[in-house]
């Protein structure tokens, strides 16, 4: 018997030891590419910076970028904006999700091609995705136009991104057709794990299609559901892209979010402490949000 | 309470042919059980009486009333899934509460009659737990208390018990008996366990690729076989089938078997033709009898209080596996059951006999049983 200072790593009392050795690089790496910034970030929402570089030396501790942020009428438009598209968007993401999840659900001919139309929108990057909607909302020549004055809604065209009312609307067009595919896939896997005596039960038990939806489907879908939902929140929530194309925050600011807002001042004002503090806000909130919802979750199945 | 009345059903899936034919009369009160190899139809019938699958062709009536184009939920029966399929999300009393809520039954009500299904069973400890802090003994009589609580005409069981262990199969296979003697309601059952037939029904129904092969009590079934089918599936040890042909070398018909001409009940004109032969493991005995033969046994195993004695088969008496119904049995082995065995039993040369008057006897092409 040996008994020296051998790393025998298969002995049960040290079988966790390989696991954090297998998991040590992965922590390091996470440790650089987010804990790093996140901590240079909040450092730096804490000074008055302008343009923020590494090797300056550090500017005193100051308070003055958060009483800014908490006094300016700008950041409470943004973080109300932001609210609302989150509100909004999330909800008609999460019925036209669920409906359409629904519907390619059932067996008929082509559910393979309609599943994949269904899908189609998630592969579409973001930008070709909002060039495809603003030429559709063009006041000159754009097909939206055309179509509600064909259809009597309108009378003369109307110019879609001048207008706060119409752009914040146009914006949540496109987030709701980029960001329901998402959903869309999420619920049909979850669909497709609800065995099929559990609808088998129900019909002989008397329960209609809309009774089944709500006793069977829904509360079946609720792990899957809850995670969804906070993914495309946070999606909605720190999305840039869509909004910086199509709008870049106006008109009158009518579709500045809280990521438009932390771009502008960082690169726009070169106000990178301002900015740094915004970005913390917008992740402290992020963080109770998410947090409240899985607490939330229901602790079926 | 009633009756059902199975008229004609067909069932194919495109070009697949799956229930040919089914007729059945099933009489108020009565337990009915369908037995059949896995993949016979035995669920897709269910599921036809249920409303869930719709019948390609026939008609089917429930206490007197035609429901073949009548929604589950409309015809009055409760069933029982494999799997039980108990909602995750609602606790047991909600999940056994179902059918009557939907059913927009007044909660005072649903309260009363689940509380008192859950005293017959045995779950009344239970109620307000999730079906998944249950063991599986325990998910099974929620299951068959969600059936009962709706008071429906009929239950219709899928394998209710084949999720559970051999031990508590035995159990709840007396349990669910006695709780027919109980409530008198019309039942199917289905299974795919001889056994389970055997002690639970009034009736068999005994089906093979989808097609009924004999309706009989369990008593008959064991006893007048209507074909090799049916002979090899019910009993066990099965049935063995023993190939060869009449001769008239006596006074009377007789088969050669083991080198003996055995005489058999059949009138001459069967000469020259090829029978099968069965013969039950328990109706070989130990020692001299009516017909005795002198064998070098196998294999012996004891299981204590019997034991069964394998043999080999003359090459002219095996009959191909094809025919005894797939039996995964091999046929150039017969096995002999000896109940209460004497020591004598064991290694070398041993006399075995039978009495002819038990041997079945069937048609080598058609398989049907001769009379
Ligand atoms: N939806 C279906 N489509 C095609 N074939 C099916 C379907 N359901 C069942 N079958 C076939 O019908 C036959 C009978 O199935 P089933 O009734 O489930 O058998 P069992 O007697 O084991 O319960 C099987 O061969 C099965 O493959
Ligand atoms: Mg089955």
């Amino acid at each position: 018997m040996k008994s020296g200072f051998g790393l025998d790593l298969a002995r049960p009392s040290r079988r966790h030891w390989l696991g954090y050795l297998l998991l040590a690089p992965a922590v390091l790496l996470i440790g650089l590419i987010i804990i790093y910034p996140l901590i240079v970030s909040v450092d730096i929402s804490f000074q008055n910076v302008n343009i923020a570089r590494l090797d300056q030396p550090r500017r005193p501790f100051t308070t003055a970028n958060y009483e800014r942020l908490f006094s300016s009428p700008d950041f409470w438009n943004a973080s109300w904006i932001t609210l609302k598209l989150v509100v909004i968007v999330s909800l008609f993401c999460f019925l036209l999700g669920l409906g359409t999840a629904l519907l390619v659900n059932n067996k008929f001919k082509g559910q393979a091609f309609a599943r994949l139309l269904v899908a189609l929108p998630w592969a579409v990057p973001e930008v070709i995705a909002v060039v495809i909607f603003a030429w559709m909302f063009d006041s000159s020549f754009g097909l939206m136009n055309w179509v509600f004055i064909k259809l009597g809604f309108i009378d003369t065209t109307v110019n879609w991104f001048s207008s706060p009312v119409a752009a914040f609307a146009v914006v949540c067009v496109t987030m709701i057709w980029k960001g329901y595919p998402f959903v869309s896939i999420m619920m049909l896997a979850g669909l497709q794990s609800i065995p099929d005596d559990f609808y088998n039960a129900a019909r002989v038990d008397g329960a209609n299609a809309w009774q089944r939806l709500v006793n069977i489907t829904i509360p079946s879908l609720m792990p899957v559901l809850g995670v969804t939902l906070i993914l495309v929140m946070l999606w909605v929530f720190r999305d840039f892209s869509i909004i910086y194309v199509m709008t870049g925050g106006g008109p009158l600011k009518a579709t500045q979010t809280l990521s438009i807002m932390t771009y502008e001042q960082a690169f726009g004002f070169f106000k990178m402490g301002y900015a740094s503090a915004i970005g913390v806000v917008t992740l402290i909130v992020c963080v109770i949000a998410s947090r409240l919802m899985i607490g939330r979750a229901p602790d079926n199945i | 309470m009633a009756g059902i009345h199975i008229e004609n059903v067909t069932k194919s899936y495109g070009q697949l042919s799956v229930l040919k034919n089914f007729s059945l009369e099933v009489s108020d009160g009565e337990f009915v059980v369908f037995v059949g190899p896995s993949g016979c139809g035995k669920s897709t019938m269910l599921k036809i009486l249920a409303g869930l699958e719709e019948a390609s062709s026939g008609t089917i009536r429930i206490g007197g009333r035609d429901v073949t184009d009548l929604a589950p939920g409309d015809r009055d029966i409760a069933m029982v899934f494999q799997n039980y399929a108990l909602y995750p999300h609602l606790t047991v009393r909600k999940n056994m509460g179902f059918g009557l809520k939907m059913r927009g039954t007044d909660p005072t009500e649903i309260d009363k009659r689940v509380t008192e299904a859950a005293k017959i069973l045995g779950v009344d400890h239970l109620l307000d737990r999730r079906p998944k802090a249950l063991s599986g003994g325990q998910r099974q009589r929620v299951a068959l208390g969600r059936a009962i609580v709706r008071e429906p005409q009929a239950f219709l069981m899928d394998e209710p018990l084949s999720n559970l262990d051999a031990k508590l199969r035995v159990h709840t296979r007396a349990e669910i008996s006695a709780l027919h003697k109980r409530l008198g309601v019309t039942t199917i059952y289905v299974t795919h366990d001889q056994i389970e037939a055997m002690t639970m029904a009034d009736r068999i129904v005994i089906m093979k690729d989808g097609a009924i092969q004999q309706i009989a009590d369990p008593d008959t079934m064991f006893k007048k076989p209507a074909n090799l089918f049916v002979a090899g599936f019910i009993g066990s040890p099965g049935m063995n089938f023993l190939r060869a042909t009449v001769n008239t070398n006596g006074p009377s018909p007789a088969a050669r078997i083991f080198g003996y001409d055995v005489p058999l009940r059949i009138p001459q004109s069967f000469a020259g033709r090829e029978v099968i032969l069965g013969l039950r493991p328990e109706h070989i005995a130990a020692g001299p009898g009516a017909v005795t033969f002198d064998v070098m046994p196998r294999l012996v195993e004891s299981l204590g209080s019997e034991k069964y004695v394998y043999v080999d088969v003359p090459v002219e008496n095996r009959v191909e596996a094809a025919r005894t119904g797939g039996d995964e049995r091999r046929a150039d082995t017969i096995i002999a059951r000896l109940i209460n065995p004497d020591e004598r039993v064991t290694e070398g040369p041993i006399k075995l006999s039978f009495d002819p008057a038990r041997l079945h006897l069937f048609d080598a092409t058609t398989q049907a049983s001769i009379e």
